[in-house]
């Protein structure tokens, strides 16, 4: 099976840690095995915990309050459904049958269909494929971008609005557009690839080798500048001092860049990260307009797989499951990158 | 804490204030008195499509002022689906009318969702001719288990068209079979050095591959899709031909891009414009074609293999009248469904928007003669309509769909041969099917 | 830890310096040039697909796009805009997309930043499994949301309303994650030097907590609206009639290639009206939105 080399990687937690973020990140991706402390473990506040270097005041009913209305609006709307979903999971429906229209307790009976089904696992690696693809070079472009704009030039208003207005497009009509700039022969994607010397495959959605970067070429356009923004916002709040300091010293943009700026923006990096991670699981629009999950399935993601299951093959049960296992691996990813930032936190504190 | 309960009183404030924003409406009226029943309808064509309802609906409520009908744009084909799966699944009540792909006609069964027309259609005192009237191979996705499910809506099919033009001047009539469609399509194909300026034929394999390739099965001589509701037949001498052919067009012929092709976007512009001298295309382009394009275009159904056959199928969406609505209003639908498909409606529905009038009768109304005098092609697409075999429909369809598609691209993409690949399809196919017999 | 390795890199000089926080700031005039035609390609680059959306709006429906002639024909028409306005009411779908969205954020931003000052400030038990709990919302699908969404608005009564597109969304994970950032980052000294004057949770959420965080803020508003500015298939199921629906609706019916090919020049317009919007918005507010997290930044 094609890229099922890169599938099946248990932990997803590599790719944005590394790839994006200076020195004194690349160690990130142990921690969260070998911190004692699992996830969601309420007393995780030793000497060397979460934040342990803050001194938080210990209330008893105050943050409850504050946290109550967030809670309550989680609760109803997501925390039900996940529910319901994992519940779901462990039943038998298939709308698209007669007799297994009404939900029939199964077990892992739907878990054990979809880890035996082939698709899942090319799904998979593609995903993991996708992600990896998409993820940091959306986020070192959106680091890149925040550099550059972060200054006051004329015009430089016209290039914040064309790096980030992509943000601001419906992706249904990204997508479309990019139907158009894909297009084989005249395509502006192939004129500009050939400008620069390109000479290679064309048929970007058709071919099974070239359909899945499509996509990612897609989201990338799509995000990088949404990941600018936090950069901007991360760049906006570092101390002056520092710089001027290491301008006084002579360091150059790129020096300055390396050793100051990116160690100082891990927080944010780490929380760009986490938010890109999340996100390549969750767009799906453009895998609709651009391939269909096609051709022979060379681009079907997670989402979208899910979206078949649920909506077209009309199987509920393993549709419940497929969401199950797409909020654990997440929840995994988020779990082990917060025990990171939470210690890294500490040495800035 | 006096600052809490402030900030708690400003979190209601602005609660209360969404609620104000919030212009409330009752999900639907009480039954008693007027009758009010909604219509899920959606738009996959360049027409007005919520106008031309409109005006049908105000036509309607005058003829019937106990009923009013409020349609209800939702989306895509896909998304009509998915909002009354919601609806319905969420414990709501569903629309009485709603307009659904053809094909989904199992699904929708299955789910409980629909609910047969006969009890209906048998009050009808001329419930033979009304069914009779239809074009056959629209009905065929109606029936099931000797009942009639659906009516005919908004209906297209898959047709050729091509440059009447570039024809003439070539010196070459419309092609008749496969043979001619590829000496065509070589000829007409211009280059200019490595680079193609007009290829000679356009077919999307990318999409929805299975309903444009379903002419060329059927133009073997053999659909893909059987009679009943488990069969297919992928690994026929019939489909192994037609995967061949369409492979021979680009290796052979040179005369159309190889591999899976995703030009179902591009390729009505790209006939009008000159780039392509025949496409195979939904008839719901043509509208757009024709305001392009600066030739005479033609529009056939697609050769078959041996002389003078041609094949096409149908496609697009049908009424369907949903199971859980109150009966008063499943009534009322089935007026309203009757009186969009009366012969007038049917004729000025086909010209308004560009697809087939479902009914034969519709194309003997006043209103549809003088429109075809004016644009021929209207007719053309509907003489198409007598090659057209089954759309691919059956249980489970999304599934089988899928494996049909995905081992057709392994075919076209040379990863397979089409041999091996349709015997993978059949037999991933025949193993999903098994739960439904 | 920063000094010590900017002491390290003493000695090397290239054409650009630093003068404040991250920037790139060329000494030299040709430094400056250079950098001026980096950003401006770069921009034009990344600009090119929308460029081609405004071209393909303005052209006229029958000439079709080809080879060769993909940006202008040789006559432009705003033709395309009226027949996209016309084929669905934009002006009440415009109105009700600015309610939802501002009411969603007024919302969000009271919710989040309560939150985020719970979990950034105190300790208390159960918080790291409650902020985990949270964080869901942005791991969940769409898919797995639709039906029990549904039965929940319908069991408010507010099927087909303004407020049932926005509900959903008034407790925000990626609100309370994001600003829960800003507020760790603010220094530890300051929190202790409030604590110490005797700050009352407010004060030391208004004064202390608050001020340095308002680019992260600003950078939620921008990423809760673009978000629901944009979303289609939620408004479009739990809405049914103009009265309530947002200007995806419009801009759907133009997306659907099912039985046409693709209509670029109709599709590009509606984009555009659409997203027109967002761009004048953005275009007006960022240098002042760049500025205030310079501002913000000084602190």
């Amino acid at each position: 099976m094609r890229r099922s080399k890169s599938s099946s990687r248990p932990q997803f937690a590599g790719p944005g840690v590394t790839d994006a973020n200076g020195p004194g990140v690349t160690d990130a991706n142990g921690p969260g095995v070998t911190d004692a402390n699992g996830p969601g473990v309420t007393d995780a506040n030793g000497p060397g915990g979460a934040a342990g270097g803050r001194r938080r005041p210990r209330s008893v009913i105050l943050p409850y309050l504050l946290v109550l209305p967030t809670l309550i609006f989680v609760a109803m709307f997501t925390i039900w459904p996940t529910i319901s979903s994992l519940l779901g999971s462990f039943f038998l429906q298939r709308l698209n049958i007669a007799k297994y229209r009404e939900p029939t307790f199964a077990g892992f009976a739907n878990y054990a269909t979809l880890f035996h089904d082939p698709t899942f696992y090319q799904v998979l690696g593609n995903t993991a494929f996708y992600v990896l693809g998409s993820v940091p070079v959306s986020i070192a472009l959106g680091f890149l971008f925040a550099l550059l704009i972060n200054r006051r030039m004329r015009g430089i208003g016209l290039a914040r609005l064309a790096l980030f207005h992509p943000t601001v497009l419906p992706m249904v009509s990204v997508a479309t557009v990019w139907l158009f700039l894909l297009t084989p022969d005249y395509g502006l994607f192939n004129s500009a690839l050939s400008f620069i010397g390109y000479r290679g495959a064309q048929n970007w959605t058709g071919n099974p080798d070239l359909a899945l970067l499509a996509i990612i070429f897609v989201a990338i356009w799509k995000n990088a500048g949404y990941y600018m923004i936090f950069y901007l916002a991360g760049l906006q709040s570092l101390p002056r001092e520092v710089f001027e300091a290491a301008r006084l010293d002579g360091a150059g943009a790129l020096t300055t860049t390396r050793k100051i700026t990116l160690p100082l923006l891990r927080r944010t990096s780490l929380f760009v990260t986490t938010i890109a991670f999340i996100g390549a699981f969750q767009s799906v629009d453009h895998v609709f307009v651009l391939t269909s999950g096609g051709p022979s399935n060379a681009s079907n993601i997670l989402l979208y797989y899910l979206w078949q299951v649920r909506f077209e093959n009309l199987n509920v049960g393993v549709a419940s499951a497929l969401t199950i296992v797409l909020i654990a691996l997440l929840l995994m990813f988020t779990v082990s990158n917060f025990l990171i930032s939470e210690r890294k936190g500490n040495l800035d504190g | 804490m006096r600052k809490l309960v402030s900030l708690a009183l400003s979190f209601a404030f602005v609660i209360s204030a969404a609620g104000l924003f919030a212009n409330g409406q009752t999900e639907s009226p009480a039954a008693s008195g007027p009758i009010s029943i909604q219509v899920f309808y959606p738009v996959a064509v360049d027409a007005p499509i919520a106008q031309i309802l409109n005006g049908y609906v105000s036509e309607f409520e005058k003829a019937n002022p106990n009923i009013t009908v409020k349609p209800v744009f939702s989306g895509g084909y896909n998304d009509v689906k998915t909002a009354i799966q919601t609806t319905i699944q969420g414990g709501g009540k569903p629309p009485a009318l709603a307009v659904m792909l053809a094909t989904d006609l199992y699904d929708l069964i299955n789910a409980g969702y629909i609910e047969p027309l006969d009890p209906y259609l048998a009050k009808l005192p001329n419930r033979d001719s009304y069914l009779g009237d239809f074009y056959s191979s629209f009905m065929d996705n109606s029936r099931y288990n000797n009942k009639i499910w659906s009516l005919p809506f908004q209906r297209s099919a898959v047709v050729m068209y091509y440059n009447k033009d570039l024809f003439k001047q070539s010196g070459l009539s419309a092609p008749n079979s496969w043979a001619s469609l590829a000496e065509d399509a070589q000829k007409l194909t211009v280059r200019n050095g490595n680079d193609v300026s007009r290829w000679g034929i356009l077919w999307s394999t990318v999409g929805l591959p299975y309903w444009l390739f379903q002419p060329l099965a059927i133009g073997a001589g053999k659909n893909v899709v059987g009679s009943s509701d488990t069969e297919v037949y992928f690994n026929t001498p019939e489909c192994i031909a037609a995967i061949k052919f369409y492979n021979s067009l680009s290796q052979k012929c040179k005369a159309t891009p190889s591999g899976a092709q995703d030009t179902w976007g591009a390729s009505p512009g790209d006939l009008a414009s000159g780039r392509a001298a025949m496409i195979v295309h939904s008839t719901g382009s043509l509208a757009g074609i024709l305001k392009q394009a600066k030739f005479d275009v033609g529009v056939m159904a697609v050769p078959g293999e041996k002389p003078n056959t041609y094949a096409s199928v149908p496609g697009g969406g049908n009424l369907y009248i949903l199971k859980n609505a109150p009966q008063d209003q499943k009534d009322a639908a089935f007026k309203f469904m009757q009186f969009l498909t009366e012969p007038d409606r049917v004729a000025d529905f086909s010209i308004k928007t560009g697809y087939i009038a479902a009914r034969k009768s519709a194309y003997e109304t006043p209103a549809m003669k003088d429109y075809i005098a004016k644009v021929p092609q209207a007719a053309e697409t509907r003489d198409a309509l007598q090659y057209a075999g089954k759309e691919l429909s059956l249980q489970n369809l999304a599934k089988v769909r899928n494996i049909f598609q995905d081992y057709l691209q392994q075919a076209f993409n040379g990863k397979l041969s089409p041999e091996e690949a349709m015997q993978k399809a059949q037999s991933e196919a025949d193993a999903s099917l098994k739960e439904f017999k | 830890m920063a000094e010590a390795s900017v002491r390290s890199v003493r000695g090397r000089s290239t054409g650009f310096r630093s003068v404040s926080a991250g920037r790139f700031a060329p000494r030299h005039a040709v430094g400056r040039l250079v950098l001026a035609v980096i950003i401006g390609a770069i921009a034009l680059v990344w600009a090119a697909p929308v460029i081609w959306a405004i071209c393909a709006s303005l052209r006229p429906f029958e000439y079709p796009l080809g080879s060769g002639n993909i940006w202008f024909s040789h006559r432009l028409t705003l033709a395309n805009f009226a027949k996209v306005g016309s084929l669905a009411p934009f002006g009440h779908y415009f109105v009700n997309t600015v309610v939802v969205v501002v009411m969603t954020l007024a919302v969000q931003i009271v919710t989040s930043t309560m939150a985020a000052f719970a979990f950034a400030n105190y300790r208390f038990r159960g918080d790291r499994l409650l902020f985990q709990i949270i964080l869901i919302q942005m791991m969940i699908p769409t898919a797995a949301l639709l039906v029990p969404n549904f039965a929940t608005i319908r069991l408010l009564g507010i099927y087909n309303t303004r407020l049932a597109i926005a509900i959903p969304f008034f407790g925000s994970a990626f609100g309370t994650f994001l600003i829960r950032q800003a507020f760790l980052g603010v220094p530890r000294s300051l929190v202790d030097a409030g604590i110490i004057d005797g700050c009352s949770w407010w004060q030391l959420l208004t004064h202390i907590y608050l001020p340095p965080s308002l680019a992260a803020l600003t950078a939620f508003g921008i990423s809760s609206v673009s978000f629901h500015w944009n979303d289609f298939l939620w408004p479009l199921i739990i809405t049914s009639s103009d009265q309530s629906r947002t200007l995806t609706a419009g801009l759907v019916r133009f997306t659907q290639l099912g039985e046409i090919g693709a209509q670029w020049q109709y599709l590009t317009a509606a984009t555009l009206i659409v997203a027109g919007p967002l761009f004048v918005v953005f275009l007006i507010f960022q240098k002042s939105f760049i500025e205030s997290f310079v501002h913000s930044g000084i602190k």
